[in-house]
């Protein structure tokens, strides 16, 4: 399987590209913990490839109040944590205490709380197990909420944690509608 | 336009079975036989018997939806939207589900926790409103099983007397429940041109985010609030036209006193007058299935003239300054709001309108 990190996406119509990131961005990449989540890659996963996205545009925390009201956060992962939920199942298995931890973080939403916090993006928090491609379809979530008028920008962040045969990858892109005259993938501000 | 809906908990399968405990506010808690609890603090949840199988449920409920939605229509390639727990699973269930019902293609599982369901919903309100679908069934479920138990037991979350008690004095968390649910969502052209039956009009939607924590709510509600703000602009409809409440309602200290203080910027003076309870009282917290249960529910509700009861309530909380429902009542309100919160500062409204 191709980590997400790995292509560039395709963009959909009526959508612009603002800021983007991918982890792992060389072969030496690391994950920085985060306080709070435990065993699984994954929270962190997401959360540095959001903040690298973030600071692509923002420079640094938090957001611009004026645009950070009303943008949304979508979590796109066909597999999710897999690392967390197998590590529930082994405690059970083994009749140990499940870590009071993984309560939270055992659901997707919760690293999302840590971004928004940090970054105080104020719009909708959507998770979902794709039935295609992850970004593909993180994309056309972001499209829906443009749409719908709860949100003016779109933190879209598709992350998988590696099988078999990949390693861990995620890719984040800050996108906004595109405009009259804007291309698809061309950012509008300087960073 | 709801033009279906299905409901299956711990009372049985159909309105018929989960309405009159509702109205009532029996809940339907027993001690948990799925799986051993003895390790916990708490023993009880509303569980259907036995061991009841998620992609068997979502087929069931979705199938059931569509029957309810007469006169029969063609279903072939109508698209279907799931909401269920994060689970590396989720791909070949949402296949199974889309294959046996012989629904359209399932473009993604909902996963947002607590605010999957409401979720779906939106975004399927979302596209018919602008024209862009006709027909959209959404169903979620979610079945109460030992590793969520094990979790929310280690978080403390669950209720240490064995009842829920939202809103109430003494309250000290949330019971799980089972919950599945389908819905049929129809533009009024379509529904008109084959001549259904309208159970009621899904008439706004909101969402906004807290910004806040990673699972605490902001406790002054201000998420929630812009929520409930947005569904009712989005239909036009002001506060004071809305006559019933099915609240989040956990039943958790914290995340009731913030959805009151939600309750009491959009209502002003009158959040001390509109009725409100949480179904979760009776039928449990059915996590990523609850905001389309609960919507069902409220729909149903809204059917038969009689607002839901809140169940376990023991006297006022000073933090919890409501007119939560604890008698059974009649009521026709014209409109009612169906609210969702969730872990990383999600939160949802429904408006429903009565047909």
């Amino acid at each position: 399987m191709t980590a997400p990190a790995a292509r560039r996406p395709t963009v959909p119509s009526g959508l612009r590209v603002l800021a983007r990131a991918v982890w792992p961005a060389t072969d030496g990449d690391a994950l920085p913990p985060i306080a709070g989540f435990i065993v699984s890659s994954f929270n962190p996963l997401v959360a540095e490839v959001a903040e690298r996205c973030l600071r692509e545009r923002y420079a640094a925390p938090p957001a611009p109040p004026a645009r950070a009201e009303s943008t949304a956060v979508v979590l796109a992962s066909v597999r999710g944590d897999t690392a967390t939920a197998t590590a529930v199942a082994d405690a059970l298995r083994a009749g140990r205490r499940v870590p009071p931890l993984l309560f939270f973080q055992s659901n997707p939403n919760a690293v999302l709380g840590h971004i928004t916090a940090r970054w105080g993006l104020a719009g909708p928090v959507v998770c979902t197990s794709p039935g295609g491609d992850a970004l593909a379809d993180g994309l056309a979530v972001a499209r829906l909420l443009l749409a719908d008028g709860d949100a003016t920008e779109v933190l879209v962040i598709a992350a998988e944690l590696a099988d078999d045969s990949d390693r861990d990858g995620a890719t984040a892109l800050l996108v906004g509608p595109a405009g009259p005259g804007t291309a698809p993938d061309e950012p509008d501000e300087p960073r | 336009m709801v033009t279906g809906l299905a409901v299956r908990s711990a009372f049985g399968t159909g309105a018929g079975a989960l309405l009159p405990p509702a109205l009532a506010g029996t809940p339907a808690f027993a001690p948990v036989t799925r799986f051993g609890t003895a390790a916990y603090r708490t023993n009880v949840a509303a569980t259907m018997p036995g061991a009841p199988d998620l992609t068997d449920e979502l087929v069931a409920a979705v199938g059931a939806a569509c029957a309810d939605a007469t006169p029969a229509a063609g279903w072939a390639g109508v698209p279907l939207l799931l909401a269920a727990h994060a689970d590396r699973r989720n791909r070949t269930v949402a296949a199974e589900v889309a294959a046996r019902t012989g629904l359209g293609a399932v473009p993604r599982t909902y996963t947002a926790a607590c605010v999957a369901g409401s979720t779906a919903l939106a975004d399927a309100a979302g596209q018919i409103s602008r024209g862009e679908l006709d027909r959209v069934v959404v169903a979620a479920g979610y079945l109460v099983d030992p590793d969520t138990f094990a979790l929310f037991d280690a978080g403390r979350a669950l209720a240490r007397d064995n009842q829920a008690r939202p809103f109430s004095a003494g309250r000290s968390g949330l019971l799980l429940g089972d919950g599945v649910a389908a819905v049929v969502l129809e533009s009024a052209a379509a529904a008109a041109g084959r001549g259904a039956p309208v159970r009621a009009r899904l008439a706004g939607w909101g969402r906004a985010g807290d910004a806040y924590h990673v699972c605490q709510p902001r406790p002054d509600g201000a998420g929630l609030a812009r929520a409930i703000g947005s569904a009712l602009q989005r239909a036009g409809v002001l506060p004071a036209d809305v006559g019933y409440v099915n609240a989040n309602g956990t039943g958790t200290p914290f995340s009731d006193a913030a959805e009151t203080a939600a309750l009491h910027t959009v209502f002003g003076p009158d959040a001390s007058s509109v009725p409100v309870s949480s179904t979760k009282s009776v039928h449990g917290h059915a996590l990523e299935a609850s905001g389309l249960l609960e919507f069902a529910l409220t729909v149903l509700a809204l059917g038969a003239g009689r607002l839901p009861v809140n169940a376990g309530y023991l006297g006022p909380d000073p933090n919890c300054a409501l007119a939560v429902v604890v008698e059974a009542r009649a009521a026709t309100p014209r409109y009612a709001l169906s609210l969702n919160a969730a872990f990383g500062g999600a939160n949802t409204a429904l408006l429903v309108a009565a047909p």
